[in-house]
């Protein structure tokens, strides 16, 4: 496994939205989605889950209602709204734009200067 | 829509802040507990594997305070918080604590009782159905200088048939009248209108009915309504009053109606009125209408609706200006006689409205002086928490956040301040308005309303603010290196705090030699007012008022003819000598120093027209004088010198010469210098009649002024006629007695009642009583500016010494060092009381500039006082310097009992 990477508050934001995306989930749900998507390169602090997510809920972008999980214990669930799609949508183009850019800054060759 | 989940949220925090909690538990503990399955199922024992899934989520309490700061803690939050610390510190000193919210309440109490009299008497409006289209209409002639003559029958109908301005108008007539056919004669006070003057107010009965079209009358319908205070008085609140009759001057009245409780004229609240009565005033008593014979004294109307005031003013002024071509006969050029219209409103209470705005001025500095008292105080005591500050902040404490908690300290401070002082004032209004002066217009009106608690209300903001934005600021720019290096007791008296509180404690000052001026110059009003001469000696002079009826039938008049009056007039002094203790009687038609009746009242006025003979008579406005009526041993009674001629005399009755004595203004405006009026022949004009003189009168003397109107009023014009020659209703008789009048109240009512039992007598009290009554609001105004300016004057002392104590404590070290150094005592003592003289002697001098400045805007309230009095100037400022150096002396004192090791030792 390589070694974990640091994440910006934004960003985390950004793959809790897409973890919902995909189907509504609990709290531990989405830590190891997000795991498992990011094919285990990829591993959550625990500890700032869950004030992510209570922040997006505040704004709106996702919310939840409690629920039954899998082996029928009550627990809270998470899916993403319609404006949290919007959003979600609007942040991947803003980090492949941002991505473009500072890939392009980092080939630069002494030359091209 | 995030603004709306926001809000949302935020809602749920606020409100459901305890499930909140135990379902962020249960979330939080179902997540560890699915961790702890998968370590399970890894093949981990349970305990371990709950050890490890707690061990990988971390610090769980600083999640859940991230959690719950994601979720937006409240402002409200912070507010508990803020509020309980804020209760705690004040708990910790009870003493500054009860101080500051005495203090607080007096100056929001005062300002409550202030303005709920001046929200009822100026800003609100008139208790009646759309209060601002009702106008006061007056009648003038200003050509000669006269306003508010009186009017014609004819003359009020052109209101009606000639200019289309008014949607409805009534005549009004007030004067006393004597109740009789109750259950005791009565001396009231009736109020004759038009029949629509209720409908016109929007007035409604409580009883019966009111006026309307069916009480026409050329002369009065012997109809009248009462007042609930009547009814309840004389009736019983019996509600089969109605169809009783009654008697008002000998004439039949019917009741068909009860006001309710809250109904009042839109007049002077005393005397109120308790009979209405309506008339058409085109037959008797009154005579035959014509446009010359102007008996009427007052009107009021009521717009037609849309029309402004200034559109109604311009089209009575055609309608005036066609009358005066039309009837040149009835309208002297020269008079210019016009027809103007006021706000009901403005023409009542526009006379009082300069003094209350003083005294609400007056009560607002009252609230800045306590709100800088208090400012100084807790800027002191905020120095003094410097080290707690520096510790906040360096714990992570925003500026805004420190201020907001000093803030709300002052907050709540001001907050318990005004509910004090709300209660106070709630209390103590209807004690307070037993001092307020009786002629205030529409006193009867004022409570605490909605508008006057919102006053309160803002008041004890503003205060809060003022002193509690100083040191809420101070304090939250504490520097942290320097003061966390002040040392452990911290010499928290830093230079720019100290300026600070030195502007503040000079303010107070300032403020308090304006109040003490004001009082100052008020209270020499007063002392002027008591010196002056009235004209005639009020001690040991017993007066009693009757008024004779006057009925609309005159066969039912007992007075109707000079034989009856002065049969009634004879026998009565008679009566009245033979009280024992009685020195000598006479009879006056009115007592001095009780006022004409002001030019904006429609009752009736003495003031009557005069023609002299050989002098040219312009314009019948031109020579005026007040008339009285007195019997021959009237100026013996009140001691009035006599400076020409004679007395009158018995011999001085009806069928023999004429007389007339005249006073030292007559004489000086109409033949002094160059003429003797002893000799010389004048005539009045009737009050009813158009162009009716009396017969010649000879004037036989010239007596001193006697001040009628009021002992600030000077110089009006009197003539005195003989009782016995001159026929009238109101009558009082003055004694001289050296008995007081409670003493005599029995016999003197007996003495009348024995001639005529029908008569009701009021009003029995010692001249002493008359004069002080008129000085009555004067009296109000100087006390309670006078009260304030002690106030201030207390608290300005109060602060300079809280200042200079807490000086001298936090200096106390430096003061040690000093005395160790070999420092006098005395030269502590004027280390100290130096800097109180200085901070008192700026703050005396702005406060002195301030006052000569404005001290002018009193002029109109003063009386044989400049407003720039010298001897005022000299002694508000003198006095205050004494009691702030009394106040600086005592810290001072304490200073140099200051023990040097001790306080060396205290490092």
């Amino acid at each position: 496994m390589d070694r974990q990477l640091d994440l910006l508050q934004g960003t985390l934001d950004m793959l809790i939205l897409k973890a919902v995306s995909l189907g509504p989930l609990h709290g531990y749900g989405i830590l190891l989605r997000i795991q498992q998507i990011s094919k285990d390169r990829l591993e959550i602090q625990q500890g700032s889950l869950y004030p992510a997510l209570y922040r997006l809920e505040h704004q709106g972008w996702i919310a939840s209602e409690w629920g039954e999980s899998e082996n029928k214990r009550k627990a809270r669930f998470y899916r993403l709204t319609k404006t949290g799609k919007g959003r979600l949508q609007a942040e991947t183009e803003r980090w492949n734009r941002m991505s473009d850019v500072i890939a392009g800054i980092l080939r630069t060759t002494s030359e091209e200067v | 829509m995030t603004l709306w989940s926001r809000f949302r949220s935020w809602l749920r925090a606020t409100f459901g802040r305890s499930r909140m909690e135990s379902e962020m538990d249960a979330e939080l503990k179902f997540h560890i507990e699915a961790r702890a399955e998968d370590w399970v199922r890894r093949g981990v024992s349970r305990p371990e594997a709950t050890r490890r899934a707690r061990l990988e989520f971390g610090a769980i309490e600083r999640a859940k305070e991230e959690c719950r700061e994601a979720r937006g803690v409240t402002w409200l939050d912070f507010l508990a918080q803020d509020l309980r610390y804020a209760l705690r510190m004040l708990r910790k000193k009870p003493i500054f604590t009860a101080v500051a919210v005495l203090t607080l309440a007096l100056g929001v109490g005062a300002n409550t009782a202030m303005f709920s009299i001046v929200n009822a008497v100026l800003l609100r409006s008139l208790p009646f159905r759309d209060p601002d289209r009702l106008v006061r209409i007056y009648f003038n002639n200003p050509g000669v200088g006269l306003r508010n003559v009186r009017f014609s029958v004819p003359e009020f109908d052109d209101l009606r048939t000639r200019t289309d301005v008014f949607e409805d108008v009534s005549a009004l007539v007030s004067g006393p009248t004597n109740l009789t056919g109750a259950k005791q004669p009565e001396h009231l006070e009736v109020l004759e209108s038009s029949p629509n003057y209720f409908s016109m107010l929007g007035a409604t009965p409580e009883l019966g009915r009111l006026f309307g079209h069916q009480d026409f009358a050329l002369g009065f319908a012997p109809v009248v309504v009462i007042s609930d205070g009547l009814w309840r008085r004389s009736y019983g609140a019996d509600p089969g009053v109605l169809g009783r009759s009654l008697r008002l001057d000998n004439d039949l009245y019917t009741i068909v109606g009860v006001l309710s409780p809250g109904f009042r004229d839109p007049g002077a609240t005393i005397p109120a009125v308790d009979v209405w009565v309506t008339a058409g005033f085109s037959a008797d008593p009154y005579p035959m209408p014509a446009r010359g014979t102007r008996v009427l004294p007052g009107a009021i109307g009521r717009l037609k609706p849309g029309l402004t005031l200034a559109q109604a003013q311009a089209r009575l002024d055609a309608m005036a200006a066609n009358l005066r071509r039309e009837f040149a006969n009835d309208y002297p050029p020269q008079a210019k006689w016009t027809v103007e219209i006021v706000p009901l409103q403005q023409s009542l209470v526009g006379n009082v409205r300069p003094m209350l705005l003083v005294l609400m001025a007056a009560v607002i500095l009252i609230v800045f002086i306590v709100s800088l008292n208090l400012g100084g105080l807790l800027l002191a005591r905020a120095s003094g928490r410097h080290q707690e500050m520096a510790v906040r902040s360096a714990l992570g404490a925003s500026r805004s956040r420190m201020m907001r908690q000093m803030l709300t300290e002052s907050l709540l401070l001001a907050w318990f301040g005004g509910i004090a002082g709300l209660a106070t004032a709630a209390i103590t209004l209807k004690a307070v308005l037993r001092f307020v002066s009786a002629n205030l217009p529409r006193l009867s009106e004022v409570n605490i309303d909605w508008r006057v608690l919102g006053f309160t209300l803002l008041i004890s903001l503003v205060m809060g603010l003022l002193f509690g934005l100083a040191p809420a600021i101070h304090s939250s720019k504490a520097g942290l290196a320097t003061t966390m290096r002040e040392g452990s007791r911290g010499s928290g008296y830093s230079a720019k705090a100290g300026r600070m509180r030195d502007v503040l404690i000079m303010s107070q000052l300032a403020f308090a030699v304006v109040l003490m001026v004001g009082a100052g110059l008020l209270l020499e009003t007063l002392r002027e007012l008591l010196r002056q001469n009235p004209g005639f000696n009020p001690s040991q002079v017993v007066t009693a008022t009757i008024y004779l009826p006057h009925p609309n039938n005159p066969q039912l008049d007992p007075y109707l003819t000079f034989a009856q009056q002065i049969r009634f007039n004879r026998e009565l002094l008679r009566r009245a000598s033979a009280i024992p203790g009685v020195e000598l009687a006479a009879m006056t038609s009115n007592l001095p120093a009780t006022g004409a009746t002001s030019s904006d009242s429609i009752g009736r006025t003495n003031s009557n027209s005069l023609a002299i003979e050989d002098r040219p008579t312009e314009s019948s406005g031109d020579l005026r004088a007040e008339i009285i009526r007195i019997s021959p041993d009237y100026f013996r009674v009140m001691q009035t010198p006599l400076v020409e001629g004679r007395f009158f005399t018995e011999g001085d009755e009806d069928g023999k010469l004429p007389v007339a004595i005249i006073d030292e203004a007559t004489a000086r405006r109409y033949w002094w210098p160059d003429h003797d009026p002893v000799g010389r022949r004048l005539r009045i004009l009737g009050r009813f009649a158009g162009r009716n003189y009396s017969p010649w009168k000879t004037v036989v003397g010239v007596v001193k002024n006697i001040k009628h109107d009021g002992l600030d009023v000077d110089g009006v014009p009197h003539v005195y006629v003989p009782v016995n020659q001159t026929l009238g209703l109101l009558l009082s008789l003055t004694l001289r007695t050296s008995l007081p009048a409670s003493t005599l109240e029995a016999q003197i009512c007996g003495a009348i009642q024995s001639v005529d039992p029908g008569l009701p007598v009021f009003n029995v009290t010692s001249m002493d009583n008359v004069l002080d009554a008129s000085l009555e609001s004067r009296r109000f105004a100087a006390n309670l500016v006078a009260g304030f300016a002690g106030l201030a004057l207390l608290l300005g002392s109060i602060g300079i010494y809280g200042l200079l104590a807490y000086m001298v404590g936090q200096r106390s070290r430096e003061i040690g060092l000093r005395l160790a150094l070999g420092a006098q005592r005395a030269d502590v003592l004027r280390l100290v009381i130096g800097k109180g003289v200085v901070l008192a002697g700026l703050g005396i001098v702005a406060g002195v500039i301030f006052s000569a400045s404005t001290a002018s805007m009193m002029a109109s309230l003063l009386y044989g006082v400049r407003p720039h009095d010298p001897a005022v100037f000299l002694v508000a400022p003198l006095l205050l310097l004494i009691v702030t150096l009394l106040a600086s002396y005592i810290p001072a004192w304490r200073a140099t009992k200051v023990d040097p090791i001790v306080a060396l030792r205290e490092a």
